[in-house]
């Protein structure tokens, strides 16, 4: 048996059925917490390059994809991976994505004291970041895998300069959107292969 | 010099021979030449010349010479200085040093010493001669603040060794770029202190330092006064250039997060090794200035402020973006109305408004810190995000025995600093907290005790407090207090003069003595105070009952103020036959009925509550009687009251009262009483119940000794309505000219004031058609009587017409107006008499004619009848064929008949035998009219009207309009002419009774024959004459009338009428004679055809 095969789930193997009518319900309404947080995302992403002026809200404005270290956007191979597999790396990333908002906040805090809205969405972002990585944790327990190992810990210049800040946000903001668009893809995968 | 040494050299040793040559373009030319000679000669074998000195310092001297170098090998030089005590120098090289000499001349010789031979070589040497040359200068030190992007330079100006005071200039040159271009010159003056100073300068690059290398160089100039020679610049110190920033930071973008003042020209430079393909600054793009083969700029003029997280400077490369992000703001504003007050004496809280916005927000938004100067001491500012846009304030701890505090309130940020000053007296700076805990406790029915809790320590100063005291009776009322300041926080004052049994409500604010601002009020305490006697006894009256066995007696209850807690019951007590009564009323009942006989006696009234009893009020039971009728006398109020007003009477000595009620109110009448004292001599009664239009009562007592005597009795209103009802009135009595109207009074209560009289309005008219609702004094056709006297009940209105009907209306009215009217039709009787006389008289008169005319008639009966029916009448002197006078008024040309020539073309045979043979002769009679032409008759000129004998009467229906003659077809109606044949002037009756029934003779009127007529005549033929034809006078008919016919000719006078004629042709249309025509022996002519309208009629 292939390690792909070792990883494919199968829902209908739990064994009784009040376990896995819990489980669906637990798989569903993370699926649901994933896409409504994909929809925060997107709205975080506007709210954030309205307060950084321009050019962060033209259209035009496209800036290179500064490495975070520890946390990269999801392969382009994420979707061939393992379904369990993949939402390790989700759960991973969602990890590491709550402490890299609470930084981005606190830059933000110096750079638009008044800007409440972004402030409260950046600590929002945080917390659901981190709620959803453990909502994918907990199913992939019901579902029988472990959490995948902890990657590094992300981490932030110390002491960039603003303009390093502001673009060092956009991308966090980006990655937050771009995981848990990911994770909402992976949970309905999940969902589609493992009910249907 | 060596020139000058040679030519003074010469002009020594030349002295003798200028004695010897006269020439002296030969002693020239030999100098010259001997010059040119020696110095061939020095230089061939190494003598010095070109000596040159220079100092440094002006202290030494360096001086040296040129000498070929080949035979400067190895030779040595000795220098001495004439006539001095400087020892002569031994050395090998071509200078020397020699300490400054004075400001003399000085020979120098300088011997060469060299193994080809000795030489000598003499300068004269001044100071004039030494240039004074500051020795190169080395800069100390040269640091850069790259986040300044400024340089500074240090440098020692060799202070010691120069003359003091002399006047130093330098100056520094800052080049950048590789190429180095001159970025910036400048020049300082300094002065020498005589000992080694280090000097510094600072300046401030355009562009960032890490954008490109600067350099800088330095040189220096000594203006000392004293010194009489060649001052010249040092040389240029050796390029220093700026090392790198001390730590390599991983930027690009050079300044990086600059906070700069709204308006800075900024400079930003991208370092990276790729091309820059735009740059950006915001939202706008901006051209590059390329620095060196890594560095680009871009230049920023006037920058406005930005926005909270920055304005971004972006670069970007093929493959990259890089960035910076500047600050721009304004320094911070003066702070604003900053004061300093305390609200306990425990600490010091300074407020102040940060003025303008900086535009800079967060690590960058201003700082402040609040400095005591006496004390030393500061307090910072420290930013509360939650509460940024509030007031801005710092607390400071008081000083424990210091009260005056001297603050200045620092602010600063990165691209400005400001500061306010206050100086402050805290004791005269307190704004107390909120009093609280506010309790109140009895002392007795007009005093309590007030209790609060002020945090602070206030124990060297005195409060100032208010208290508010509030009663739903007597409204507000503060008083201040002074409360001495307590460490403690428990206060507690007395209030007094306060109302028994009364619901207040307090709180308090406090101050201090030497006041700045109250604290805010305290929340409200409400208390009622202690019950206490009622202050006095009810305000009593009393009223006898209509049978006179009982008084009434009545009481006002006790106001607040003067009740002083509930009032329970009242005590009432007078004396009987049975000895002295009491009674108890409770408390809600203000009267009591007491049986007493006519005796006088004295009724005593007390009211009573809880704290004890009033002040009896007393009243005697019988009035002082009244010695004269008193006459009613009538009062209208002014306002809302009534006015009165009395003579002054010595004898009143108690008071004087005035009751009142409603007069339409049964007895007993009382609505109210009110007394006054007894030295007034006047009164306004107001009364909140008294109506408009309602009439009162009021009566005047005086007081005597305990008892009331009626002094006047008055009726009034306090105002005057118009009357509510209209008075009801009756018609009494008509007749052909005369109304008479009666009424009745209008009831007290409609009246609604007093009654000034009565306004009658009456005016013709049918019934259904009156004015009467819109009756007005200006209308001419309404006549009105103002009836003033009002004990009138009735009006008789005459001069009216007989059978005619009448609207009348009857009004009363007051001083308030006019009140309502009633309306009655009446039509008045038939006029008889008169009607008799209007038909009599008529009657009379005519019967008065016609028996006179008849007398007449009977007696000219004989000339009558020659005159109008002779037997044989004459034409000529018919009267019948003239016209009728009435007939022929207007008419100008009343004339006589003139008979048509129209000859009878026809014999009516009548009935009579007699008359037959006139009627042959008539037949002979030619009619010249048969031969005229139609149109003769219409161009007739003359002016009298023929009257054709034609067959009466016609009726044409002419197609076209107007008469036309040319009108073609024209229907001709032919009449009977029998019974058109008809007399002159008589009646109708008479003419048909002649014309029908008569068969005798019928008179004729000869008609001249003109020619014309004879000719139309003629034409007809004879047989078509139809027999004698009666004729008259043209112009008796009206010619308007519509059948009438016309002369054809407008101009014509003359018409011709009464033939059958066609309008069209004027032709006589008389058929003609037909014998055995019936209708020829009927022919006639009747003036009645004249008169139709239509011949069918």
């Amino acid at each position: 048996m292939s390690q792909r095969e070792g990883n494919k789930v199968d829902l209908q193997s739990h064994s009784s059925a009040s376990s896995f009518s819990h489980l669906e319900a637990k798989i569903r309404q993370t699926h649901s917490l994933a896409r409504l947080l994909t929809s925060y995302a997107e709205q975080l992403l506007q709210e954030y390059v309205q307060h950084q002026g321009d050019p962060f809200g033209l259209p035009s404005f496209s800036p290179p994809g500064l490495p975070v270290p520890g946390l990269n956007s999801p392969a382009p191979t994420h979707s061939g991976l393992p379904t369990l597999e993949r939402l390790q790396l989700d759960a991973a990333a969602l990890n590491s994505l709550s402490p890299l908002l609470d930084t981005i906040r606190h830059l933000q805090a110096d750079l638009n004291p008044f800007a409440r809205r972004l402030l409260r969405r950046l600590e929002d972002a945080s917390h659901q970041s981190r709620a959803l990585g453990s909502a994918v944790e907990v199913v992939l327990g019901a579902l029988g895998a472990t959490p995948g190992p902890p990657g590094p810990h992300p981490m932030l210049p110390e002491n960039p300069g603003v303009f390093l800040a502001k673009l060092l946000g956009y991308r966090v903001c980006g990655l937050y959107q771009e995981w848990v668009s990911c994770t909402e893809g992976d949970l309905g995968q999940l969902l589609r292969a493992g009910l249907g | 010099m060596e020139v000058y040494f040679y030519l003074r050299l010469l002009s020594k040793t030349g002295e003798n021979k200028r004695m010897k040559n006269s020439s002296k373009f030969q002693w020239l030319s030999s100098v010259i030449f001997l010059y040119l000679v020696n110095q061939a000669h020095g230089q061939k074998r190494g003598v010095p010349h070109d000596l040159k000195c220079i100092t440094h310092n002006l202290k030494v001297w360096d001086c040296s010479w040129e000498a070929s170098s080949r035979i400067n090998h190895g030779t040595t030089y000795e220098i001495c200085i004439v006539n001095s005590s400087y020892p002569c120098i031994q050395t090998e090289k071509t200078h020397f040093e020699i300490p400054a000499l004075s400001l003399a001349e000085h020979e120098i010789k300088i011997s060469s010493m060299h193994v080809s031979g000795n030489s000598v070589t003499k300068f004269i040497l001044n100071e004039r001669s030494v240039s004074l040359v500051p020795a190169t200068l080395q800069i100390f030190n040269l640091t850069a603040d790259f986040s300044t992007s400024t340089l500074y330079i240090k440098w020692n100006d060799n202070g010691s060794v120069l003359p003091r005071h002399s006047n130093v200039t330098w100056e520094i040159v800052v080049l950048y770029k590789e190429d180095m271009e001159v970025a910036t010159i400048a020049t300082l003056n300094t002065t020498l202190i005589g000992k080694d100073s280090l000097h510094h300068w600072s300046w401030t690059s355009d562009i960032p330092l890490e954008c490109t290398l600067h350099y800088v160089k330095i040189r220096y100039y000594i203006d000392e006064l004293h010194f009489s020679g060649q001052k010249e610049w040092s040389e240029w110190s050796p390029l220093r250039n700026i090392s790198g920033p001390p730590i390599k930071e991983n930027y690009e973008v050079f300044p990086q997060d600059k906070v700069v003042p709204v308006g800075s020209n900024m400079t930003f430079c991208c370092v990276v090794e790729e091309p820059v393909l735009t740059a950006q600054f915001g939202s706008e793009r901006c051209s590059l200035i390329r620095l060196d083969n890594k560095s680009v700029a871009i230049e920023i003029n006037n920058i406005t402020v930005s926005p909270s997280s920055g304005t971004n400077v972006v670069f970007t490369t093929k493959s990259n973006m890089y960035g910076t992000v500047v600050f721009a703001g304004y320094p911070p504003d003066i702070p604003r109305k900053l004061n300093c007050e305390t609200r306990d004496l425990k600490e010091i809280t300074c407020s102040w408004n940060p003025g303008r916005p900086t535009g800079l927000v967060g690590p960058r938004d201003t700082n402040y810190i609040l400095y005591e100067r006496f004390s030393g001491r500061n307090v910072t500012y420290n930013r509360d995000e939650e509460h940024m846009n509030e007031n801005h304030q710092l607390i400071f701890q008081m000083i424990a025995g210091q009260e005056i505090y001297n603050f200045t309130l620092k602010a600063s940020n990165p691209v400005g600093r400001s500061e306010a000053v206050i100086l402050v007296d805290v004791t005269r700076k307190v704004y107390p907290h909120t009093p609280s805990k506010l309790i109140v406790s009895d002392i007795d029915p007009t005093a309590i005790i007030l209790h609060w809790h002020l945090s602070g320590n206030f124990a060297n100063i005195t409060l100032l407090c208010e208290i508010e005291i509030n009663t739903a009776y007597s409204g507000q009322e503060l008083r201040n207090i002074t409360v001495k300041g307590l460490e403690t926080s428990s206060y507690r004052v007395s209030v007094d003069r306060l109302m028994p049994y009364t619901m207040y409500t307090f709180r308090i604010r406090c101050s201090s003595e030497n006041f700045w601002k109250w604290s805010k009020w305290s929340n409200e305490k409400q208390y009622l105070t202690m019950e206490g006697v009622p202050s006095k006894g009810p305000d009593i009256w009393r009223e006898w009952s209509a049978d006179g066995k009982s008084v009434i007696i009545y009481w006002k209850p006790l106001s607040i103020n003067e009740a002083n807690g509930k009032i329970l019951s009242y005590d009432i007590s007078y004396w009987s036959e049975e000895g002295k009564q009491h009674l108890k009323i409770p408390d809600p009942q203000h009267r009591a009925k007491i049986q007493l006989d006519r005796n006088d006696c004295i009724i005593s009234v007390v009211a009573r509550n809880s704290a004890g009893s009033s002040p009896p009020s007393k009243i005697t039971s019988m009035e002082i009687p009244n010695g004269e009728n008193l006459k009613v006398e009538q009062i209208v109020g002014i306002g809302s009251g009534m006015l009165f007003h009395w003579n002054y009477d010595p004898n009143m000595t108690c008071d004087y009262v005035i009751k009142w009620c409603n007069s339409t109110r049964s007895e007993p009448c009382l609505i109210d009483w009110k007394k006054f004292p007894a030295n007034s001599t006047g009164a306004l009664i107001e009364y909140d119940n008294f109506r408009s239009g309602t009439r009162y009562n009021f009566f005047l007592y005086g007081c005597k000794n305990q008892k009331y005597q009626l002094l006047r009795s008055v009726v009034g209103y306090t105002e005057e309505l118009a009357p509510s009802v209209a008075p009801n009135f009756t018609v009494e009595d008509t007749s052909a000219d005369s109304i008479l109207v009666k009424w009745e009074d209008i009831p007290v209560e409609d009246l609604r004031g007093f009654l000034r009289g009565y306004l009658f309005y009456f005016e013709k008219g049918e019934k259904g058609t009156s004015k009467i609702q819109g009756l007005e004094s200006g209308r001419s056709d309404v006549k009105v009587k103002n009836i003033t006297d009002i004990t009138q009940k009735t009006l008789r209105i005459v001069d009216l017409q007989g059978k005619t009907g009448y609207h009348l209306l009857l009004q009363a009215y007051t001083d308030g107006g006019i009140g309502p009217g009633k309306a009655m039709y009446v039509v008045t009787k038939e006029n008889s008499e008169g009607l008799i006389i209007a038909i009599l008289i008529p009657v009379a008169v005519a019967v008065f004619v016609g028996v006179v005319t008849s007398i007449l008639c009977y007696r000219k009966r004989e000339w009558i009848k020659e005159t109008f029916y002779p037997d044989i009448p004459n034409p000529e002197n018919s009267k019948a064929l003239q016209f009728h006078k009435s007939i022929c008024e207007g008419s100008s040309t009343l004339k006589t008949l003139e008979m048509n020539p129209c000859t009878p073309n026809n014999v009516e045979v009548v009935e009579t035998r007699s008359a037959a043979p006139k009627i042959e002769e008539d037949t002979e009679i030619k009619s010249p009219v048969a031969d005229g032409p139609e149109e003769g008759s219409d161009a007739e000129p003359e002016n009298h009207v023929v009257v054709s004998y034609c067959p009466p009467i016609i009726e044409e229906e002419i197609a076209s309009a107007g008469g036309e003659e040319a009108g073609g077809s024209s229907q001709v109606i032919y009449i009977d002419i029998q019974s058109m044949y008809q007399p002159q002037a008589k009646p109708e009756e008479e003419l048909e009774k002649d014309s029908v029934g008569g068969a005798g003779y019928k008179p004729q009127m000869h008609l001249p024959v003109t020619s014309t007529v004879e000719n139309m005549i003629a034409a007809d033929g004879l047989e078509k004459a139809a027999g004698y034809r009666p004729q008259t006078h043209v112009t008796a008919w009206n010619l308007d009338s519509p059948d009438s016919p016309r002369s054809i000719d407008s101009n014509s006078e003359t018409v011709s009428f009464g033939s059958p004629c066609s309008v069209n042709s004027r032709q006589f249309l008389i058929p003609p004679k037909d014998d055995e025509s019936p209708k020829s022996s009927n022919g006639g002519w009747s003036f009645t055809h004249f008169f139709q309208n239509k011949p069918n009629d």
